[in-house]
């Protein structure tokens, strides 16, 4: 397997203050990556520098053996679900309108999606749950609809990576469950890499194949189950945390599932 | 009412109302999703420091304006971009020393007085032949960008980031976007004044929001809102001596305020 994702020795220093240091991880293609860790820890900004929105203080990122401000201009390596706070929950488009969006770059320069693209986004929305929705406005979804409705948006680009922010913001826990599952379910259908952002380590160690433990350094990186160590966890959230653990022998991990 | 319309200066305050309602219209779809309202209402006052020194110097003063203007904006994005100040600071910033340095170079110019409410207020006697041609081509330009754009801004409006990362190039679009709006604020300035421009800005899109289904409609429903109330403030300024950019102000928060109960009602 090739591997999709290589940061090496990344820092971000932003006026004076670390936000990340040394940090190393490699991702193998078609696996699914879990990155927790406290809120300022530096997850968002290790996203934005995967994405290449962003470039480090010093190291360097290669996506597919590429620098990924090279795919800003001309790739779909990536599928981007945004933190949810940072999209309008009122934004005025249906369902269908969204997902479209996703097909923007396909379409080209002052060409709207096309009929091909429609077939696309029906394929991704039927994928996603949300087919029945698609003349519906945005507005008027469920926090947890919308989240799946986001995520058809990004699939319908056709990314190798799918990389999600805090994705289980605004969705209830039971909601968050189907929500994980259908996340697994697309990274075996499609072998698809996807990385996703988490400050809820609980839930997420049922799912993923590896985790990253992130707080300005990176504590932890491999099997989600080593993460849940005493001393991974308090230098993350420091000392009074209270660990529910899914060994092995529990039947609701996905994870260890053929 | 007919009246109104044989009378060469209203035809020209229709003409040049209409477009402008239109542009206006397109660019407050974007001002209301964007929550850029203060950035509007803080380059249509800065205007006021690109018109004095077209009174100070003897050039057009819509067209110093104009120029003006767009420094101001870029000034004010650069400075947010930066990271070193918010962005409500530097609008308030840029805005009030702009007005400053216009009330300066007014009591300098010996034209003090003459065309000073004109701006400020609006002025439909006051509009040339020159003046619609400056509106005419303002109108085909920025029209004519938010079509070609309309996929990208609509993007970017959604999402910065996710169009950055669709290939969109965000900052330079935003800077067109910014172009746009300070020679939009400008070109109204001769209808409704310095002081009421922002309101054309905020009002129709706010309007247009409460029952649009999509992006497009909302863009149609905006310039409708914004048309309707030119031609009826027109009308009803023409009719009862009142000055225009007050009635058209006056007349698009009347819609607002009845859609809202119409919507509410619902």
């Amino acid at each position: 397997m090739s591997s999709a994702i290589d940061i090496r020795d990344v820092s971000v220093t932003l006026k004076d203050k670390e936000i990340l240091k040394n940090i190393n991880i490699s991702i193998e293609e078609g696996h699914f990556l879990g990155i927790v860790g406290p809120n300022g820890g530096g997850k968002t900004t290790l996203v934005k520098i995967i994405l290449g929105l962003i470039s480090p203080t010093s190291g360097s990122v290669a996506v597919f053996g590429s620098s990924p401000e090279a795919f800003l201009h001309g790739n779909d390596i990536f599928g981007y679900l945004p933190q949810h706070q940072n999209i309008d929950p009122n934004f005025p488009a249906s369902v269908l309108d969204i997902v479209l969006m996703g097909r923007y770059r396909k379409a080209g320069f002052l060409r709207w999606p096309g009929k091909k693209d429609r077939e696309k986004a029906s394929e991704c929305m039927s994928m996603m749950g949300v087919e029945s929705l698609r003349d519906m406005q945005y507005s008027q979804l469920s926090g947890g609809q919308q989240q799946r409705v986001s995520i058809a948006r990004a699939l319908a680009g056709e990314p190798r990576i799918l990389v999600l922010d805090e994705p289980s913001t605004g969705i209830d826990v039971v909601g968050q469950e189907d929500f994980y599952h259908l996340l697994k379910g697309l990274q075996k259908k499609m072998n698809l890499t996807i990385l996703m952002v988490s400050h809820d380590i609980g839930t997420v160690t049922t799912y993923v194949d590896e985790i990253s433990c992130l707080n300005i350094h990176l504590y932890y990186h491999g099997n989600p189950l080593g993460a849940l160590s005493e001393k991974v966890m308090t230098s993350l959230y420091g000392k009074n945390v209270d660990l529910l653990m899914h060994t092995d022998i529990c039947d609701k991990c996905e994870r260890l599932r053929p | 009412m007919l009246e109104a319309l044989s009378s060469p200066f209203m035809q020209k305050a229709f003409l040049a109302g209409i477009l402008v309602s239109i542009l206006t219209g397109l660019i407050s779809v974007f001002i209301v999703l964007r929550k850029m309202s203060f950035i509007g209402a803080g380059i249509s006052h800065a205007a006021f420091g690109g018109i004095a020194i077209g009174f100070f110097t003897g050039l057009n003063p819509l067209v110093s304006a104009i120029f003006y203007s767009i420094a101001v904006a870029i000034g004010i994005e650069s400075t947010v971009r930066k990271g070193r100040i918010s962005e409500d600071v530097s609008i308030g910033i840029f805005y009030s020393v702009s007005m400053a340095l216009g009330i300066a170079l007014v009591s300098l110019s010996k034209s003090y007085n003459v065309d000073l409410f004109g701006y400020l207020f609006g002025n439909i006697l006051a509009i040339s032949w020159s003046d619609i041609l400056l509106t005419v081509i303002t109108f085909i330009v920025v029209s004519g960008f938010i079509i070609v754009f309309l996929k990208e801004l609509f993007l970017s409006t959604y999402n910065e980031e996710l169009a950055q990362i669709s290939g969109v190039p965000v900052i330079l679009l935003n800077s067109l976007f910014l172009i746009a709006l300070a020679v939009s604020i400008v070109i109204s300035i001769r209808i409704v004044g310095i002081i009421l421009v922002s309101a054309l800005l905020v009002i129709p899109g706010a309007t247009a929001r409460l029952f649009a289904k999509g992006l497009r409609s909302m863009l149609v429903l905006s310039c409708l809102t914004g048309v309707i109330s030119v031609i009826l403030g027109l009308f009803i300024s023409y009719e009862y001596d009142i000055a225009p950019g007050a009635c058209i102000v006056l007349v698009s928060a009347f819609i607002f305020f009845f859609s809202v109960i119409v919507k509410r009602k619902r």
